[in-house]
């Protein structure tokens, strides 16, 4: 490790104040929310408040009859098309069963929300329950009810194993575990049980709709507005020339808002209404209805082996809780795999996942799925592993962490990777082996997570005036992403990144692009707006060429000038050749990222292939929390966190700094309050944020971040990779190890809520051996 | 099985519409008359009625923060406060703390020190900050936590809206205490 890799600590990051900051911070800024139109209408939905249930009756025209009402819609007035990802499981409105508490069953357009509300209220909604499926493991048995009775006759797509509740199976199959583990040393197995959890942003959904002729746009608060556009399209059976889709300033997301929700269902109440209409959640909605939450998930996980701590074998069996549709959880279990393998050297593997079908509120993309809770499982295993071979937790990793050229757990050989930095910084930061109070201690984790590289275009136009736009089809939900492509392109052509306007979130102006889904802005986006300010900065080289009679190979544009390279002093302005440009040929360029494929594996046989069984450009991290733990009552508090990450090349420090704290403080939360709990009727017992208990700045741990900048083969400009996800996995992991050592012993369940923490100490965590098996066998101490 | 009562917690509207009545609201020292229904609460009337968006709408429970605003200089959640409550007393929103051509302190340092990110808890953080200065001009950091503990964040971490708080606290002078 050089001295370079050692990071400028937080205090000496540069200011980089943000576009949108003047907006956000005076009012001004509008959210959908915030949207009001000409004759707009209120929407309200009736949704089916049980869980599993065969409808017999379900009786619009009491609401149809109220004053004030303008429409009423349900499944027969859309077209009768089957969605989402994978597998085609759902309609925008239920029809014929319903299958989770919050699912949609008819829309209201009224004059005012009240009204809209007492005219859903007024739907009568007649079933027959059916027995709900709410418990996974439960959910396997031949004798299960399903929760879909026939999966095939669903449009599918890849071949995935599915049947019964599950959805997908996915495995991952290195060498011969079972063999590896009947010569080892020691062989350690634990169980690990996270519930689910939720996205909460703190603005609520909402979704405006508007027609002109056959055309409709769209206002919503998502963060993919391609994919919002074409789930309308899908839906609603239009073409896309006739869907725009437009996103106001976006109140977070964290995945929550990733996918297509309701804009299908506005766009089709507008339709009928004849009129705008507005729709706008309530957080009790916020809670139950989206088809994005983090999923539940129970992990079986057992580790062999050699005496000195090497890792010669691992096997897992994982389930994920998919809920009531698939969403876009497709992916879920060959990722959760990919987690509980974690980023070790395993030269035997043996770990089947598989994504079940139950009555909840459908599980979807929320910030890293699968993997706090994979990571959290593995890590705290980890350190169950570590004592058992008598090594020090930090120790332990440096003998089975993956470093460059090694060969990780799936097959996949790395490149250049900066792990082991990760874990010397952040536990150095962190003094690793101090003493601590006897209340105290450090634990640590570390984990992974991959880039993705996905179709992404964009269009840039310089004005005559030497001003310029960026058109992107880029998602601005927080992070400050959209706001460095400014940087991006002001390096290309040579002027001040604040000359550069910034048109995005609008479907009908921009190309296509993934939107703030999967860390991916800069990535994917990033490379498009290089690609286009690359043609912008090729023209004016040429009309510098023109202009100073030089060659165009020998220009440099920067600092507002274009000059000869070695001459400085002979040079033109930029605005003066975009002057020239605007009566001649104008400026203009497009860009396109490159597609980018998955790395290839080796040695390894992989079931139900989903994209996920190798990590293109992979992020590394170790996250070391300091914990206290009051022992008479279970409550732990963060103190503090110290971080390391291997985004990549950091280009907006500002920003990278905010989404490792936020992501810290959202891993925080997971780790000792966000959980939801489920009635045997598979409906929430805790949607409000009263009873689902997001911290507070009274909670904020204190943060240490370091990046650790290496140069790193495929990934996105200069050399970045992503890191909007990446600092919500490890925290959980470390804060449960910290917790672990202090109480010496896990806590098996997520969140480690205090009551959990007080079972552990009191011991009645322990009578249930199968789900608290700690076996030592073979040569264990 | 039959139901037709509602399956959502926001109790159904009733029947009978409640009371209209006319109101004088002073809101950033413009005084509003608004005809608006006894039940209203001042968040709603303030986003629809008077078009000040703001002030956010982030829960339904006094939980979040986002619909922070000064009554009489006094932090309220305003989703939680009826309109007619606030008959002839001095409202302030998000709206009323820049001036035409200065951001406030508050909102230059927020910036500056990274505090915003997706920006909607940002009004109502910026009205509990402003009302702990006017109290307590030079606040401790636990003063600080306790004094925006009922403003949610989901972006931030926190750490960078302490600082902005703080660094405002340091760069504004504190007038020397009254003789009276
Ligand atoms: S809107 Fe959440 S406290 Fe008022
Ligand atoms: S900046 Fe997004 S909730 Fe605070």
């Amino acid at each position: 490790m050089t001295e370079a890799m050692v990071p400028a600590p937080s205090e000496d990051v540069p200011a980089f104040v943000r576009a949108d900051g003047p907006d956000k911070v005076t009012g001004s800024g509008r959210y959908t929310a915030d949207i009001t139109l000409t004759g707009m209408l209120a929407a309200k939905f009736r949704y089916a408040g049980v869980s599993h249930a065969r409808i017999t009756r379900l009786d619009v025209e009491p609401a149809r009859a109220i004053p004030g009402v303008f429409a009423v819609i349900t499944a027969d007035d859309v077209p009768d098309v089957e969605f989402s990802y994978g597998i085609a499981d759902r309609r925008l409105f239920a029809k014929d069963v319903v299958r989770f508490e919050g699912e949609v069953l008819a829309a209201v357009a009224a004059l005012t929300p009240e009204l809209a509300q007492q005219a859903a209220d007024a739907i009568i909604f007649e079933y027959d329950e059916l027995q709900v499926v709410t418990d996974l493991e439960a959910a396997l048995a031949d004798s299960s009810p399903l929760v879909h009775d026939d999966l095939d006759a669903y449009t599918i797509t890849g071949d995935t194993p599915h049947g019964g509740n599950v959805a997908t199976h996915s495995s991952i199959t290195v060498g011969d575990a079972g063999a590896a583990r009947e010569s080892a040393d020691v062989v350690v197995s634990s169980r690990y049980v996270a519930d689910a959890s939720h996205a909460v942003p703190i603005e609520p959904r909402a979704v405006v709709a508007q027609w002109e002729g056959d055309k409709v746009t769209v206002y919503t608060s998502t963060q993919v507005p391609f994919d919002a556009r074409n789930g309308v399209c899908e839906t609603l059976e239009l073409p896309a020339s006739r869907v725009r889709v437009i996103v106001p300033h976006l109140g977070g997301g964290f995945g929550g808002k990733c996918g297509f929700h309701y804009e299908a269902h506005i766009a089709a109440l507008s339709r009928a209404a004849g009129r705008p209409v507005k729709l706008v959640f309530s957080r009790w909605e916020e809670f139950v209805a989206p088809d994005r939450r983090r999923e539940g998930m129970i992990i079986d996980v057992t580790t062999s082996m050699a005496a000195d701590g090497t890792i010669v074998a691992r096997e897992a069996d994982i389930l994920v809780d998919n809920g009531a549709y698939i969403a876009d959880a497709s992916f879920f279990a060959q990722a959760a795999a990919m987690h509980v393998a974690g980023p070790y050297r395993i030269p035997n593997v043996r770990i089947d996942s598989k994504l079940i079908y139950t009555n909840h509120q459908p599980s979807g993309s929320v910030r890293a799925p699968t993997a706090p809770q994979g990571c959290w499982a593995s890590e705290l295993h980890t350190d169950e592993l570590a004592a058992a071979v008598g090594l020090d937790p930090l120790e332990f990793r440096r003998r089975n962490i993956v470093r460059t050229g090694d060969v990780g757990p799936s097959g996949q050989t790395y490149e250049e990777i900066g792990l082991e930095q990760c874990l010397e910084l952040a536990s150095t930061s962190a003094g690793w082996g101090r003493d601590l109070p006897d209340d105290e201690a450090l634990g640590v984790g570390i984990g992974w997570w991959p880039s993705f590289g996905a179709p992404a275009g964009a269009y840039m136009k310089m004005h005559g005036d030497g001003s310029a736009q960026i058109i992107t089809g880029a998602n601005e939900c927080g992070t400050g992403s959209v706001m460095t492509l400014r940087m991006l392109a002001a390096d290309e052509i040579g002027i001040d990144p604040s000359a550069i306007e910034l048109i995005y979130q609008d479907t009908a102006v921009a190309p296509v692009g993934p939107g703030a889904s999967g860390s991916q802005t800069l990535f994917n986006h990033g490379r498009a707006v290089e690609g286009a300010a690359r043609q912008i900065a090729d023209q004016l080289r040429d009309l510098a060429a023109d202009h100073l009679e030089a060659n165009a190979d020998d220009i440099v544009l920067a600092d507002g000038k274009a000059s000869v390279a070695g001459s400085p002093a002979i040079a033109v302005d930029i605005s003066e050749l975009a002057a020239t440009a605007a009566s001649g040929e104008l400026l203009l360029g497009k860009g396109n990222a490159e597609i980018r494929d998955w790395p290839t594996l080796s040695g390894s046989s992989c079931l139900g292939e989903q994209g996920f069984s190798s990590f293109l450009a992979p992020q590394f991290f170790c996250h070391v929390s300091r914990v206290r733990v009051d022992r008479d009552t279970g409550v732990a508090r963060v103190l503090e966190v110290h971080t390391a990450h291997d985004s990549g090349t950091i280009l907006n420090p500002m920003a990278a700094h905010g989404q490792i704290e936020g992501g810290v403080m959202m891993g925080v939360g997971q780790a000792l309050t966000e959980g939801t709990r489920h009635g045997d009727d598979a409906r929430q017992l805790n949607p409000a944020l009263l009873e689902y208990k997001l911290q507070t700045i009274a909670d904020a741990p204190s943060i240490h971040t370091q990046f650790v900048e290496i140069f790193t083969p495929n990934a996105g400009p200069k050399g970045s990779k992503g890191l909007a996800e990446a600092p919500n996995v490890p925290t959980a992991a470390s804060v449960g190890n910290a917790i672990a050592a202090v109480i010496g012993k896990p806590v098996r369940r997520l969140p480690m809520t205090a009551e959990r923490v007080w079972e552990a100490v009191e011991g009645l965590d322990q009578p249930d051996s199968s789900t608290d098996a700690t076996t030592y066998t073979g040569g264990a101490q | 099985m039959t139901d037709t009562t509602s399956t959502s917690p926001t109790p159904a509207a009733s029947g009978a519409a409640a009371d209209i009545n006319a109101v004088s609201l002073s809101v950033n020292g413009a005084p509003y008359n608004v005809a608006i229904a006894t039940d209203r609460n001042l968040s709603g009337v303030l986003r629809n009625e008077m078009g000040l968006t703001g002030t956010k709408e982030g829960c339904d429970d006094c939980e979040c923060g986002a619909c922070m605003v000064l009554l009489d200089g006094q932090p309220i959640n305003s989703c939680s406060y009826l309109a007619i409550q606030c008959q002839g007393r001095e409202i302030t929103t998000v709206e009323g703390l820049a001036s035409r051509d200065d951001l406030h302190p508050l909102q230059r340092n927020i910036l500056a020190a990274g505090g915003v990110q997706c920006g909607f808890c940002t009004p109502g953080m910026l009205m509990s900050a402003h009302a702990l200065l006017e109290t307590n001009p030079e606040p401790t950091q636990e003063e600080i936590r306790i004094g925006l503990s009922g403003n949610l964040c989901r972006c931030t971490g926190y750490a960078k809206i302490i600082e902005a708080v703080a660094n405002t606290a340091a760069e504004t002078p504190v007038a020397p205490p009254s003789a009276g």
